[in-house]
């Protein structure tokens, strides 16, 4: 017993150790983004920031409109999980339980395009929207989210396990499909909604290629094609490198899906780790 | 009676059909007009489209910079996965021989914080550790190896591949560890306690027993890894500078690059298509492997 309790404590160094090699990046990160010195070269790694102070912040919020890029990210991200999330799980009450003539075919059509490179259609896919006269607005990164899916073959898989009873209950009470689905099944869904709502809020937060394509102007572009374009251009009113305001943008940048994990990372693991398990 | 039939019928496909609509018009459409592409000559869509049959194909394999980016995501995605899933899942069953409880509640959500930052964010923060000359990485090799170190990682095209791969399995390795760890703990406790009876020591029992209850892990982890590498883009397009170069010198440039430098800089949108329909059917094979090992397609009714 003795001696279990021995590898485990060494177990524990060990991890921790390399926990906290993988960690600093991150740590040097943020000392760097609060170091008044970080401007033209890099200061020696330390703990704490050499001069603190919130000068990177200041020069950061000058240089760019980060809270405008923030805004649209936001937006998008919760009109996509919205509308993705909800007609998933449409789809997916329709394969599970419904009766009807192609259910097999569409379900197969659906399933299909988890194959299907998002790449690979790319070209087509811009210059469908550029007919459209859609380029440079929002419409191009929403109105794919119709059919999500991961999320359809996800919901169905899920709202399959729900027993027929209550259903059938509802159906001789004189309830119609839709009034089943909103009060009976949605409800009794909120884990599954849960647990895509989170993927679809880290996949948006993330998505870069597509919003490059898309969006031109500065002030609608997402996070992560602002934060990569002052990557390149650099800050304003700095000639060198800029090493803290370019940290400090980093860090403005990764705070708000850094929080999200934080409260929810007990769901957040959950939920992907639930995506890369053999249904 | 056959109106109540085709009433129901209307009332399921009232909740599809606008799925169903997006995914004609915004998923196959497209696939088959990219298709449609790959065999035409395209400088203008709409104005001067021209069937060349496979000239799109053959031009694309004679050109030396496309046979490149090829060469350089095979090579990016084999380092990638082959160090980030192995590592990954040793140090998964090191966190699991920890017991469920809080210590590994907390290895669990420390290893995984890198991988929930924005992708243009880790290159950003990675580029400075990353630097040849003051940057934390070749300080540590420095302050280790006890002589001076200045490697530039991402500015030496001996090195970028590796310093690319430092990137990708940073932001990577959580999520690995992660899966890693759910399957881990899938596997029937039985298992493990039978081996103990038979006198079964740690090794024989990660041979024996863990490896082959990984498997469908492993290849999951796998093939969605070549699906993601093979469209590897966001971190090495920053790195070029916000270019499709794939600097420094054109080492780190993917399919991916190679196809939007072809259709959104030269407007050259037939080898393009070309060049994206290889991305495609590499694509496609590993997705059908993955398919047919999970038994995914299985009847749904």
């Amino acid at each position: 017993m003795k001696k279990q309790r021995i590898m485990k404590a060494i177990t524990a160094v060990i991890l921790l150790a390399i926990m906290l090699f993988m960690l600093a990046p991150l740590w040097w990160a943020i000392c760097l983004s609060f170091d008044e010195t970080a401007i033209f070269v890099l200061p020696r790694f330390s703990l704490l920031p050499h001069k603190p102070s919130l000068f990177n912040y200041k020069l950061a919020n000058a240089t760019a409109d980060l809270a405008r890029n923030f805004a649209n990210t936001i937006f998008i991200s919760i009109v996509n999980t919205v509308t993705s999330v909800f007609f998933a799980l449409c789809c997916g009450y329709a394969f599970a339980k419904g009766r009807f003539h192609g259910k097999r075919l569409w379900y197969f059509v659906f399933l299909s395009v988890m194959m299907l490179p998002f790449e690979a259609r790319l070209i087509p896919l811009f210059m469908q929207y550029k007919s459209w006269g859609t380029l440079n607005t929002y419409w191009p990164l929403i109105l794919g989210n119709f059919c999500y899916a991961y999320g359809i073959f996800f919901a169905r898989n899920n709202i399959a396990a729900i027993p027929d009873s209550l259903r059938e209950a509802a159906l001789i009470d004189g309830a119609g499909e839709w009034k089943i689905f909103l009060t009976i099944i949605v409800p009794l869904s909120k884990p599954l909604i849960a647990s895509l709502s989170i993927l679809q809020i880290i996949s948006n937060w993330n998505s870069y290629l597509w919003p490059l394509v898309i969006l031109r102007d500065r002030s609608m572009q997402l996070i992560s094609n602002a934060i990569s374009l002052i990557n390149v251009t650099g800050i304003a009113g700095v000639s060198g490198e800029g090493y803290g305001p370019k940290m400090a943008v980093a860090v403005i940048g990764s705070v708000p899906l850094i929080v999200m994990f934080l409260f929810l990372q007990k769901y957040i693991v959950q939920s992907v780790a639930l995506s890369g398990i053999k249904q | 009676m056959k109106l109540k039939k085709i009433k129901i019928e209307l009332t399921w496909y009232s909740f599809i059909i606008l799925s169903i609509t997006t995914v004609l018009v915004l998923v196959y459409y497209p696939m088959l007009t990219s298709i449609k592409y790959s065999f035409y000559d395209i400088s203008m869509i709409g104005e001067a489209e021209k069937f060349v049959g496979i000239k799109n194909y053959k031009l694309l394999f004679s050109h030396s910079s496309f046979l490149k980016a090829l060469k350089n995501t095979l090579i990016l995605l084999t380092i990638s996965l082959g160090t980030t899933i192995p590592i990954g899942f040793l140090l998964a069953n090191l966190i699991n021989s920890l017991g469920r409880g809080k210590l590994q509640g907390f290895f669990r959500v420390g290893f995984y914080l890198p991988h929930i930052i924005t992708g243009a964010t880790v290159t950003m923060i990675l580029q400075v550790v990353l630097k040849a000359n003051d940057g934390l990485f070749n300080n540590f090799l420095s302050a280790i190896l006890g002589r001076e170190i200045s490697i530039g990682w991402l500015s030496d095209s001996n090195y970028s591949k590796w310093g690319a791969t430092l990137i990708s399995f940073w932001s990577g390795l959580g999520y690995t560890i992660l899966i890693n760890l759910a399957n881990l703990q899938s596997i029937p406790t039985e298992l493990y306690e039978a081996a103990n009876i038979d006198g079964a020591g740690p090794f024989q029992k990660l041979i024996h027993i863990t490896v082959p209850n990984m498997k469908s892990c492993f290849v999951f982890l796998l093939v969605t890894g070549v699906i993601g590498g093979m469209a590897r883009f966001t971190d090495l397009y920053i790195i070029g500078g916000n270019t499709t170069s794939g600097a420094p010198n054109g080492s780190l440039q993917t399919i991916m690059m190679y196809i939007y430098q072809f259709s959104f800089e030269k407007m050259e949108f037939g080898m393009a298509s070309a060049g994206a329909m290889v991305l495609f059917l590499i694509t496609l094979v590993f997705a059908v492997i993955s398919a047919r090992m999970s038994g995914f397609f299985k009847d749904p009714a």
